[in-house]
């Protein structure tokens, strides 16, 4: 693992560089490497799976692999949910493949790394496929998605796809151990399988949450600080949210909903996944509890897909909660 | 078979001139006019109040005296392009359908309704495109505005005749109303459609309109169940709005109530949302209100632009909202500005100082803006808290505003 000495955040520093420094993925790099073998043949890669995999890892090192350190003017990194609409993204693209037509070297095409292309609407990713037609003889793409089957099946058979699964717990211990030994810290080997444990997979998560670990004490990250910066990073006020609701204060619920996304402008689709994420980590609910709110929040999350007001149909919502707490209270009153 | 299934409006539409009620002079001189002036001045204005017949009049004449009539109006994009593109061949190419021989028509007429909707950018060049065309066309114009004073219609009152208006006389709507009552079997008391006749303050349209919505409950109208009406001719504010609406009993009064108030649906609805928690204390209650309203919302997203018909049902799951327990309702206090609005105006600035933050964590670590408000900033402010001048702020090329911005900022 050849460190890249410049970069402060430790998922950059120690981000692999090419696809031989990638470990675990044997199987997506070897098959990748044989394409560099030729790289006129590669055709364009849509790479699929869970956050924090190496996704965007492989795409930069294959940048890497074909234009070597000057990667970065042949390629173009754009992310679907950043980018407004798919004509901005479709300029940029025109914008890129003209201006760097010439002097690839060898490569007779520049690089396009479309991330996140799952956000992209039905209409956006038709649009898509046409760009990827047009410029086909000048560019290659690499498409990256968390879920293959959101994405149309006219771009999917134009790609090559890669799967990505969640990491082995395992491996994830050991490199982020081979990460602490770099960085000199101690950690300790509970304080690694807790990190662990809460990444649920995802490298990145957990590589951030070591590196804020080992800010706390000088040299050494023990479970204790794990836990803390856990604690610390993880979301507060949804679950008050949350909770108000489901005790009746539908008032107080619906002042923190609107103080969420104002403060840190999440829309109402980010705020029904953290919802729905914080309900399954509340340990005073039964499962059968969970169950049934998740079903009600389902249904809520239809609705919003459906192209209705976010502001309504998350009130809608925690008005249901306030109302399954009563039943809840009641049920009780009456054993 | 449902009793509402085609407007009244539409149904009851006059097919000769001499079923338009009331304005005998202007039909007169308009009649006058296409019979005999039309070849020396080109263009006609029609001007007046709404709802009393001018449109229906133009459409009369033409199928009368067989002509063909080209339709332009507000809604038409009336830019200097559209107009040229639209209006000159119609005007420069006479009746085409004659050379076929299988239609006989008089003629061509171009008609321009609601001339005074031509606003803004959009139009620009509106006015001076429709003069150039009233100069150079071949065949009749004819226009219709309702407000003829504006400024920047005064220089097509000079090519034009110029024809008035005037509301229709409540005698002649009253014997409109009860000539609809017949054909639709409803029995209605004379002072029912009285009163109907004089909220209109002469506008046909909306007393037939009136008549329809009132009738929709019951064959048999009374005078008490013209209460309902709300008056015309007056912008219902948003409070009084939600006022009549939480204290509405039934859909028709809903129906009414939002055709008749000028407030937007969409920024109704919200403020709907706003105030239910006021209106309804029991958490089932407030529950089942909420799913009728969040219904609503659904229906009027896929109303859009064009799907008219649903809007029915969107009225019919407000209503339901408002009545979830009768009983239960007691005049409150409602808050008026959307929370919503005044909350995100308030929070501008920080969503800002957050995107840029996320903008430059995306450019270092290659994430998009959710994944780093997600992944990145509550550590990064946690390592920063930690060491005040750690070389992240440089790495990132945080501003001094973006990390004291990092360091005060809650947990989502």
């Amino acid at each position: 693992m050849a460190a890249n000495e410049e970069a402060v955040m430790w998922v950059e520093k120690y981000r692999p560089k090419t696809l031989d420094e990638v470990v675990g993925l044997k199987d997506i790099t070897e098959s990748l490497k044989a394409f560099m073998k030729n790289p006129k043949t590669m055709p364009h890669l849509m790479l699929a799976g869970v956050p924090g995999t190496g996704k965007t890892t492989i795409a930069l090192a294959i940048a890497h692999e074909l234009y070597g350190q000057n990667w970065r003017s042949f390629t173009l990194e754009l992310n679907a949910s950043d980018e407004r609409g798919i004509d901005t993204v479709r300029d940029r693209i025109k914008d890129f493949s003209r201006y760097s037509r010439s002097g690839f070297g060898d490569i007779p095409y520049a690089l396009i790394i479309l991330d996140e292309c799952d956000q992209m609407t039905g209409p956006a990713q038709t649009a898509l496929r046409r760009i990827m037609e047009t410029s086909s003889r000048t560019s290659r793409f690499i498409l990256i998605c968390n879920q293959s089957s959101k994405i149309i099946e006219p771009i999917q058979s134009r790609c090559a796809i890669f799967r990505f699964s969640r990491l082995d717990k395992q491996a994830m211990k050991e490199h982020l151990q081979c990460i602490a030994i770099k960085e000199k810290v101690n950690l300790q080997p509970e304080a690694a399988e807790r990190i662990v444990e809460f990444s649920e997979g995802d490298l990145r998560h957990a590589i951030n949450a070591l590196q804020t670990a080992s800010a706390y004490k000088e040299g050494c990250v023990d479970e204790k600080t794990v836990s803390l910066v856990i604690g610390e990073a993880s979301p507060m006020q949804v679950q008050k949210m949350i909770r108000k609701a489901l005790y009746g204060d539908f008032t107080e619920a619906r002042k923190v909903m609107y103080e969420i996304m104002g403060n840190f402008g999440f829309s109402g689709n980010e705020i029904i996944r953290q919802i729905q994420r914080e309900i399954y980590k509340m340990s005073d609910l039964t499962p059968e509890q969970k169950a049934d709110l998740s079903s009600i929040i389902g249904e809520y999350d239809y609705r919003l897909t459906q192209g209705a007001n976010s502001d309504i149909q998350l009130s809608a919502l925690l008005a249901q909660f306030g109302k399954f707490g009563k039943n809840v209270e009641e049920t009780y009153a009456a054993k | 078979m449902q009793r509402n299934d085609l407007l009244w409006v539409e149904k009851y539409r006059p097919k000769k001139i001499e079923d338009i009620v009331g304005n005998d002079e202007a039909k007169a001189s308009f009649v006058e006019w296409l019979k005999n002036k039309r070849h020396t001045k080109k263009a006609v204005l029609l001007y007046g109040p709404p709802g009393v017949g001018k449109t229906a009049l133009v459409n009369a004449a033409a199928r009368e005296f067989g002509f063909t009539i080209i339709e332009m109006n507000a809604s038409d994009a009336r830019s200097e392009k559209a107009v040229n593109a639209i209006a000159k061949p119609a005007t420069s190419y006479k009746a085409l359908d004659n050379f076929t021989g299988e239609t006989k028509t008089s003629g061509n007429i171009l008609f321009l309704d609601e001339v005074d909707g031509i606003s803004g950018n959009e139009d620009r060049g509106g006015v001076s495109a429709i003069i150039e065309i009233i100069q150079k066309s071949l065949v009749p114009i004819i226009m219709a505005a309702n407000d003829p004073d504006i400024d920047k219609l005064r220089p097509l009152k000079k090519e034009c005749v110029l024809i008035r208006f005037h509301q229709v006389r409540i005698p002649l709507i009253i014997a409109l109303l009860q000539k609809i009552c017949l054909l639709e079997r409803v029995n209605a008391e004379f002072e029912a459609l009285e009163r109907i006749a004089q909220n209109s303050r002469g506008d046909v349209r909306s007393a037939v309109n009136d008549l329809q919505s009132l009738s929709e409950a019951t064959h048999n109208l009374t005078l008490q169940e013209t209460a309902l009406l709300s008056s015309r001719n007056k912008d219902i504010s948003m409070d009084e709005t939600l006022h009549k609406y939480f204290a509405a009993k039934y859909i028709v009064e809903v129906q009414s109530l939002l055709s008749y108030s000028s407030v937007d649906y969409d920024d109704f609805l919200l403020s709907v949302s706003d105030n239910l928690p006021r209106r309804y204390t029991n958490p089932s209650e407030l529950a089942a209100a909420y799913d009728y309203v969040s219904k609503a919302d659904l229906y009027r997203g896929r109303i859009g632009t064009e799907n008219w018909h649903l809007l029915k049902y969107f009225f019919n799951e407000l209503a339901q909202a408002a009545a979830v327990n009768p009983e239960s309702f007691k005049p409150f206090e409602f808050i008026s500005p959307p929370i919503r609005i005044i909350t995100l105006f308030w929070t501008k600035g920080k969503r800002n100082m957050l995107n840029n933050i996320c903008g430059k964590i995306g450019t270092q670590c290659h994430v998009s803006h959710a994944t780093a408000k997600h992944d990145f900033v509550p550590y990064i402010k946690l390592m920063l808290q930690q060491k005040k001048n750690s070389p992240l702020i440089e790495w990132f090329k945080f501003n001094d505003e973006e990390v004291d911005h990092l360091l005060k900022m809650g947990r989502y």
